[in-house]
């Protein structure tokens, strides 16, 4: 990886569109964090450890819309762990314990087996297959249309009834 | 949760659509967030859910059974947990038993990346970057650790302590969090909970919440000195702390932590600094390091070269 002085392709995009992608920043959510969030765009991509971009608009949107997300994993993995944390501390002994508040690991280890059934029985049994194959290994919805002889839009609806099922099973866990 | 809601059902839409690589139509989307306030609240619930879903199942793959007999007792009859939470914990057993025997697994990771194992009995280990664990699943209260550094967190049984190797020495746990880190010059034993024994049949050393313990390597030397509870497993936040090392022994920290290649410059390789950083802005801006730690931090080949100023 060599650092060369030339602006990228994604540094024009990035000052081109400053304002469009604000708006969109503002229209997900991002409230006070707006700001926040360019200079955080900013900074990856003059740091100049992306390689070059296809449509470096897209990358510029997709990027945000990641940041975005990350930030509200955080917030909900924070809430998580204040009520682990003050379960663990409501009548537990302090010092040696033989059951570690190790909440945050089983509940991680926990949630993967509960997304492993879930996507197992999903019917048909493509569903769970098409989401493996598009989250986990990353192929695109058109590669796996082709690789399981199905339209593209059956792609796109298996993968909604899959999000969406993981969305119930997410928000399940969250008002237990 | 409701069956029909027509914004969760917009929201998977959209989160299929943009989820594609080849997705461009931005401007539509922005149109869809600004129609409603409770759009992106939706899309942002469905996203993250799909995210850990996907984590997870990523994850799951170094999930290791160890253990031939069901445990005694499981540490995990919370208050919170759901039937189906206690239901896939006992999958957990299962798993273990279909697997049978196969002998030490050694797990490593690579710089920049960090893994979750789980054992049968409920313990955890998390391996920091660029780090390397050796486990049986014959001898499941056993493990070495060859290099790098990893959190424990044991469920314990009195009759069975978990035992950590680690060169020479030996940790016992008492019913423990506690983080090990194998480096250079030293190895140093962190406890966040519980209790651990440092070589029992030697020093005999008690490493009590709050402490850490160093012994240089190859010595038996042993030195125990207060730490803030927090720093305990801190990488895993993406945080290192560090008190008076060697600029040399940072650039090789930063190296595995990063990914990216760090290196101390060989006139102040030796000086010593202290401070406390996050790593992903550093991944993102190598050279935010030097204001942060009063160092020079400049670009140098395939990586970045740290002086002092």
């Amino acid at each position: 990886m060599t650092a060369q002085a030339s602006p990228t392709g994604l540094e024009a995009a990035f000052l081109e569109n400053r304002e469009r992608l604000l708006r969109f920043l503002a229209a997900r959510g991002a409230g006070e964090d707006a700001e926040d969030v360019l200079q955080e765009i900013w900074l990856k991509i003059t740091a100049r450890r992306t390689g070059p971009v296809a449509s470096p608009l897209s990358y510029l949107f997709r990027t945000a819309d990641l940041l975005l997300i990350d930030r509200y994993r955080a917030r909900r993995q924070a809430d998580r762990r204040d009520r682990a944390w003050s379960d663990v501390h409501s009548g537990a002994t302090p010092g040696v314990s033989d059951a570690p508040s190790a909440d945050r690991q089983l509940a991680s280890r926990q949630l993967a087996l509960l997304v492993q059934k879930l996507l197992d029985d999903l019917e048909p049994p493509r569903v769970g297959e098409v989401f493996r194959r598009h989250r986990i290994d990353g192929l695109t919805q058109r590669q796996i249309a082709e690789e399981f002889g199905v339209s593209l839009s059956t792609v796109e609806s298996d993968l909604r009834r899959a999000y969406k099922a993981l969305a119930s099973l997410r928000e399940q866990l969250d008002e237990v | 949760m409701q069956h029909d809601d027509p914004i969760l059902d917009q929201a998977a839409e959209w989160a299929v659509r943009v989820g594609d690589p080849g997705f461009a139509d931005w401007d539509a989307f922005t149109d869809w967030l600004e129609q409603d306030p409770a759009h992106a609240e939706a899309y942002d619930r469905v996203a993250a859910a799909v995210a850990d879903a996907a984590e997870a199942e990523a994850q799951r793959d170094v999930v290791l059974p160890a253990n031939d007999e069901a445990p005694a007792a499981q540490p995990v009859m919370r208050r919170w947990m759901s039937a189906a939470v206690a239901a896939a914990v006992l999958m957990v057993v299962a798993v273990g038993l279909w697997w049978g025997d196969q002998g030490v697994q050694t797990y490593e990771t690579a710089p920049g990346e960090t893994r979750l194992i789980a054992l049968d009995d409920g313990s955890t280990i998390d391996l920091a970057a660029d780090s390397r664990i050796a486990l049986d699943p014959d001898r499941p209260r056993l493990a070495t650790l060859e290099k790098g550094r990893a959190l424990f967190t044991i469920v314990h049984d009195d009759s069975n302590p978990f035992v950590l190797d680690v060169g020479a020495d030996r940790v016992v746990d008492a019913g423990t969090v506690f983080e090990v880190r194998l480096g250079r010059k030293a190895l140093a034993v962190g406890v966040s909970e519980g209790l651990v024994i440092f070589n029992p049949a030697g020093q005999n050393v008690r490493v009590e919440p709050g402490q850490l313990l160093e012994s240089p390597l190859g010595s038996s030397e042993v030195s125990v000195h207060s730490i803030a509870l927090e720093q305990v497993g801190e990488w895993r936040e993406g945080r290192i702390t560090f008190e008076r090392i060697s600029i040399a022994e940072l650039a090789d920290e930063l190296t595995s932590m990063s990914g990216l290649t760090f290196r101390a410059a060989a006139a102040s390789a030796g000086d010593e600094v202290s401070g406390s950083v996050l790593i992903a802005p550093i991944r993102a801006d190598p050279a935010s390091l030097g204001p942060l730690l009063g160092l020079s931090v400049r670009p140098q080949g395939d990586g970045w070269l740290i002086e002092a100023r």
